[in-house]
């Protein structure tokens, strides 16, 4: 019986970052405001910036292909080249999920800077392939300001985590719920 | 792979590192075919959007309504400020539309003089604007018209004002419109009265880039930009727009299809014309009958 409530648990968690992902890629693609953004309006890219939050919060429930599956339909949607986006943001979380046990006791500060790095680090590979492979992609610069955008949003979207949701960060030795050190 | 807790065992993390790297590679691969092989997985992208999107219409549709709605509700606060706009506006009308009168008769009797036949393939279909892109970097619309409607890649999406972009993947019902901002698009038009030919190439900014202009003095600030129709791909003399100079001293050109309010596209429906294969033959008249046996008698001479 608890096996299975705990299963449900799982995938009810599981379901709710796939919900959430499904739900803003159809904000963004709602016609609201066709105009380019260009450089004047930076906007965040939130599927990231939740995505990463949620790796460093609660890395067990989140499943590396789903994380695969949500990016390659966000780049088909977003008419971006298709899977190579998905291959960054895929590595990008697993080496979060890889350090987020040792940054568990570190200020949030330490943890802002490791996810930014990995995300610029994403972002920069992303630009170079492109523009080795010569595909017309945009300038640096509003790549740069999007960048800066998300890695602003991030502190939000754990606060926001944190307040409404109720969803710290995991203790040292927090057990998972078949009771193993997680 | 997708057990929940493989954290912890140990004889797990191999065999989770070899299906992360093949997931990587698989991606990558992906990716390598679509530079490679672009029309090929650009039309399987335009099919997973077909069988996706519509599934959302109940909401797409509401929701950009509700948008338009709240947009007309700001608007009523500037109800006095418009009312005057719109009374001048007409006074100029009433203007234009005597010169209008006149022109539409001394048209109709050019016409009748140069007896026109107007294209009746010119013709074109009217979508709904379903979605955007949705990537800042990405300027496109998708239209709930596609094969079933007789799309075709390569058609023209105007909005009645001015030309909005090109039709670039095609599903059987929905299309996707590559606006003329997006920095993919490269359409060949004609600056006008000069009659410069130039490359109109979105940047990603409101005000897409003119290149490859042959003589860039010739052309002055708010001439004319029409679509060229060379290269044979794109229909010609649609209007597109009037140039301006950019901050940065480039020709650009200032749209006149209303990208703010994007909400119905005519997709006109452009036939291939035949192409000129061969330079043509030498018009002769008819040989008389006793003409041949002159010049083969003169051949033996010679």
């Amino acid at each position: 019986m608890a096996e299975k409530s705990r299963a449900a648990s799982y995938c009810i968690n599981c379901g709710a970052y796939f919900g959430l992902m499904l739900l803003l890629m159809l904000l963004c693609v709602l016609p609201f405001e066709i105009t380019p953004g260009g450089i004047s309006t930076p906007r965040p890219d939130l599927q990231v910036a939740i995505t990463l939050a949620w790796v460093m919060l609660r890395p067990q429930f989140l499943p590396t292909p789903l994380v695969a599956a949500v990016f390659l339909l966000s780049d088909i949607f977003f008419m971006r080249p298709l899977g190579l986006w998905t291959a960054l943001m895929v590595l990008t979380v697993e080496f979060l999920r890889a350090r987020e046990r040792a940054s568990r006791e570190l200020p949030f500060a330490t943890e802002w800077a490791l996810v930014s790095l990995a995300l610029l680090a994403a972002t920069g590979a992303n630009w170079l392939i492109l523009y080795a492979f010569l595909v017309d992609s945009t300038g640096p610069g509003p790549v740069l300001l999007r960048f800066m955008a998300t890695m602003l949003a991030y502190p939000l979207v754990v606060l926001l985590a944190q307040w409404v949701f109720g969803v710290r960060k995991m203790a040292q030795g927090a057990m998972d719920a078949w009771g193993r050190r997680i | 792979m997708v057990r929940p807790n493989d954290t912890g065992e140990d004889y797990f993390r191999p065999v989770r590192r070899i299906l992360l790297g093949g997931l990587i590679l698989c991606l990558l691969a992906f990716f390598l075919l679509w530079r490679i092989d672009n029309p090929r997985t650009e039309r399987f992208r335009a099919q997973v959007v077909d069988k996706i999107l519509p599934a959302f219409d109940w909401i797409l549709v509401p929701a950009a309504q509700t948008a338009g709605m709240l947009e007309n509700f700001q608007s009523y606060s500037r109800l006095y400020q418009q009312n005057q706009e719109l009374q001048r506006e007409l006074q100029q009308m009433r203007a234009w539309k005597e010169t209008a009168q006149q022109l539409e008769q001394q048209n109709a009797k050019l016409k009748h003089l140069n007896n026109v036949q107007l294209d009746p393939k010119l013709t074109f279909v009217t979508g709904v604007v379903l979605a955007d892109s949705g990537f800042p970097f990405r300027q496109s619309v998708l239209l709930n018209v596609g094969q079933q409607d007789g799309i075709v890649d390569g058609w023209a999406a105007t909005d009645g004002l001015g030309l909005v972009g090109r039709i670039s993947g095609v599903g059987s019902r929905t299309s996707r419109v590559i606006l003329l901002n997006d920095s993919n698009s490269r359409i060949p038009v004609t600056i006008q009265p000069s009659g410069e030919r130039a490359i109109l190439s979105g940047d990603n900014s409101r005000l897409p880039l003119v290149r490859f202009v042959e003589n860039p003095e010739s052309v002055k600030h708010g001439d004319r930009v029409i679509s060229s129709g060379d290269g044979g791909v794109f229909p010609a003399d649609i209007p597109v727009g009037h140039v301006v100079r950019g901050a940065d001293e480039h020709l650009r050109v200032k749209l006149s299809a209303d990208y703010n309010g994007l909400d119905f596209l005519r997709v006109l429906r452009s036939h291939a014309r035949p192409p000129v294969s061969d330079a043509g033959g030498l018009i002769v008249p008819a040989p008389a009958p006793g003409a041949s046996v002159l010049a083969d008698s003169q051949a033996t001479d010679g």
